[in-house]
């Protein structure tokens, strides 16, 4: 019973993230297409299972395709800031030249306090609200706090007697610094991972609810609580469905990368922080 | 200490250059300026060629920046295309809106993240720890702009009790009129709350397993003597941090916060400029806000250095 109970809060979570990604990922396939038979707006029920929105489309049919934008640009621009930010960390803390480090590490300092959901905008409302320009610009604000965090998890090891032990005895420098600095970066990046993603789905929300970026009818989970929420009182679940969506994907999220960083402190021999 | 602020404040002016010059670059580099976005439908190709001229609009990008830069140093953040009054009246005609929610909402946060934060962390994995940490690790999930359409509809649309939008107030309207406040810092606040806590408590916890604290007991130093002397400064290093950081966070809520309550402030002026390509504008906000990001930054480091001199800026 008690083992059960302390899985509880994981199952939750892995429910909370699972729901509205199947949603993304097997709701465009499964919807039909929305412009058939536009309804009233704002009717309750009258052959729609959630109702229809502002513009009499189906609620549902738009909640099913809504998340492809919502949470396939957040995650592709998580994505992009890993490989990206990872690969300039590492690189930095691996080397052992210092005006490498100083030369990658130096520039991002400086990008720190760019206002990210300004820089954002301004991409999004010039390229024509593109998918692939808003993606890239959530990736590129992520990109000097993920290279500074990988870095310094990456140094953390790299600094450490197993290092110095695996050098004394030879290892190849793909052994130490894939095998064994690599594996150890991993468990920090994973918590990382978690609040990032629901960063980055917060970031491409607020610009899509703020009308900078995707279009005003474009079925989206935050485009859709904008457009809808002046018939809250009429249609709730015009707004509240794909809000619920968001708000299950980035919950579950933060619940997952707490558990995995309560862990990651147990096995360094801290006390774990709840 | 001091060679650390002036480290730190030199590392300022060269974030403050790069900073204006890709400011400049970003929205040099936006497609379509001023001249399409008036007047494509109503002018002539050549007219607009004409007015692009007028505007200087069509000079080499090198030399408009380097008049952009003289300006700005000269404290002139040049002339808006669309109503071709002085940028720097749209910066003060707009900021004080924007101030007045900001300071508002930090007046609200502060005491009480640091409050909360050392609540749950002085017992830790305790029952009201452990109802602090999940309140606000679920509250910090939820969007802004969630929070603040559910807190519109219900206590303006349902039961009326508070003002859903500023539509024909202006910033000074507020000292009459602190209700209008009440929503806008209501959505504001429970995300940084949130974010802040969190930071505050793992410091809590942190300073609380130390070794200075666990000696400071064993010689029978009281508990409130520890946890205000020695473990507060300590715990608020973290939450000094995630403020700065928070800064970024919050200027995002009250982007998103300003467009719903329509406040004439900071990014509703960003928001029509960035629209209408109006590039000089754009440009002087985004100036302002990355100054003030800077000084924020600036200034959260500076107090972690005070707090606990052993931060190091160079590695």
């Amino acid at each position: 019973m008690r083992a059960l109970l302390r899985r509880t809060p994981l199952v939750v979570s892995a429910v909370l993230v699972l729901v509205p990604l199947l949603v993304a990922l097997v709701g465009p396939v499964v919807a039909r297409s929305l412009d058939s038979r536009p309804g009233l707006p704002y009717a309750a029920g009258d052959g729609h299972f959630l109702g229809t929105d502002g513009l009499g489309r189906d609620v549902f049919e738009l909640l099913l395709i809504g998340g492809r934008t919502a949470l396939g640009m957040a995650l592709g621009a998580v994505a992009i800031a890993y490989l990206v930010g990872g690969t300039i960390g590492l690189v930095a803390a691996s080397t052992r030249r210092r005006w490498l480090d100083e030369l990658l590490i130096r520039p991002l300092d400086i990008l720190l306090p760019l206002p990210s959901l300004l820089v954002i905008s301004v991409v999004a409302v010039g390229w024509r609200a593109s998918p692939l320009a808003i993606t890239l610009a959530v990736a590129a604000v992520n990109i000097p706090t993920v290279a500074r965090l990988v870095r310094a998890a990456a140094l953390d090891a790299a600094s450490g007697p197993v290092v110095e032990a695996l050098r004394m005895q030879r290892e190849s420098w793909a052994g130490i610094h894939l095998g064994y600095v690599g594996r150890s970066v991993l468990g920090p990046v994973a918590a990382d991972v978690g609040t990032r993603i629901t960063l980055a789905v917060f970031l491409v929300a607020s610009v899509n609810f703020l009308g900078l970026g995707l279009s005003p009818t474009a079925p989206d989970w935050a485009v859709s609580v904008s457009r809808n929420r002046e018939g809250l009182l009429l249609q709730p679940w015009a707004v509240l469905a794909p809000a619920l969506m968001l708000v299950a994907f980035t919950l579950g999220f933060n619940l997952l990368a707490d558990r995995l960083v309560s862990r990651s402190q147990l096995r360094r021999g801290l006390e774990p922080a709840r | 200490m001091r060679s650390y602020a002036a480290q730190r404040a030199a590392l300022a002016v060269v974030q403050l250059a790069v900073l204006s010059a890709l400011v400049f670059v970003l929205t040099a580099l936006l497609p379509g300026d001023a001249a399409d976005m008036r007047y494509t439908e109503t002018l002539s190709p050549a007219q607009v060629e004409q007015l692009r001229e007028q505007l200087g609009l069509n000079q080499p990008a090198l030399e408009r920046f380097a008049d952009w830069a003289r300006g700005v140093v000269a404290g002139d953040l040049g002339t808006s295309l669309v109503s071709g009054g002085p940028v720097l009246d749209i910066v003060r005609a707009s900021v004080g809106a924007t101030l007045v929610l900001t300071l508002a909402t930090l007046a609200v946060v502060l005491p009480l993240a640091l409050g909360l934060g050392i609540l749950a962390g002085a017992r830790e994995g305790g029952r009201l720890d452990r109802a602090i940490s999940s309140v606000t690790l679920a509250l910090s999930a939820i969007p802004d702009f969630v929070v603040a359409v559910l807190l519109v509809a219900v206590f303006s649309l349902r039961l009326g009790w508070l003002p859903a939008t500023w539509v024909g107030s202006t910033g000074a309207d507020l000292l009459t009129h602190p209700a209008l406040l009440v929503l806008p810092v209501a959505v504001l606040f429970g995300r940084t709350v949130c974010l802040l806590s969190r930071q505050v408590r793992a410091g809590t916890v942190n300073a609380l397993h130390a070794e200075y604290v666990v000696q400071a007991r064993r010689l029978g130093v009281p508990r409130r003597r520890i946890l205000l002397r020695h473990v507060l400064p300590n715990a608020a290093v973290p939450g000094v941090q995630e403020l700065a950081r928070t800064g970024d966070t919050l200027l995002g809520g009250v982007l998103v916060v300003e467009a719903i309550f329509a406040i004439p402030g900071f990014a509703t002026a960003l928001v029509s400029g960035v629209e209408a390509r109006d590039v000089p504008v754009v440009q002087g906000l985004t100036l302002v806000l990355a100054v003030a990001a800077l000084l924020i930054n600036l200034g959260a480091d500076l107090v972690c250095n005070r707090l606990v001199p052993r931060t190091e800026l160079l590695r």
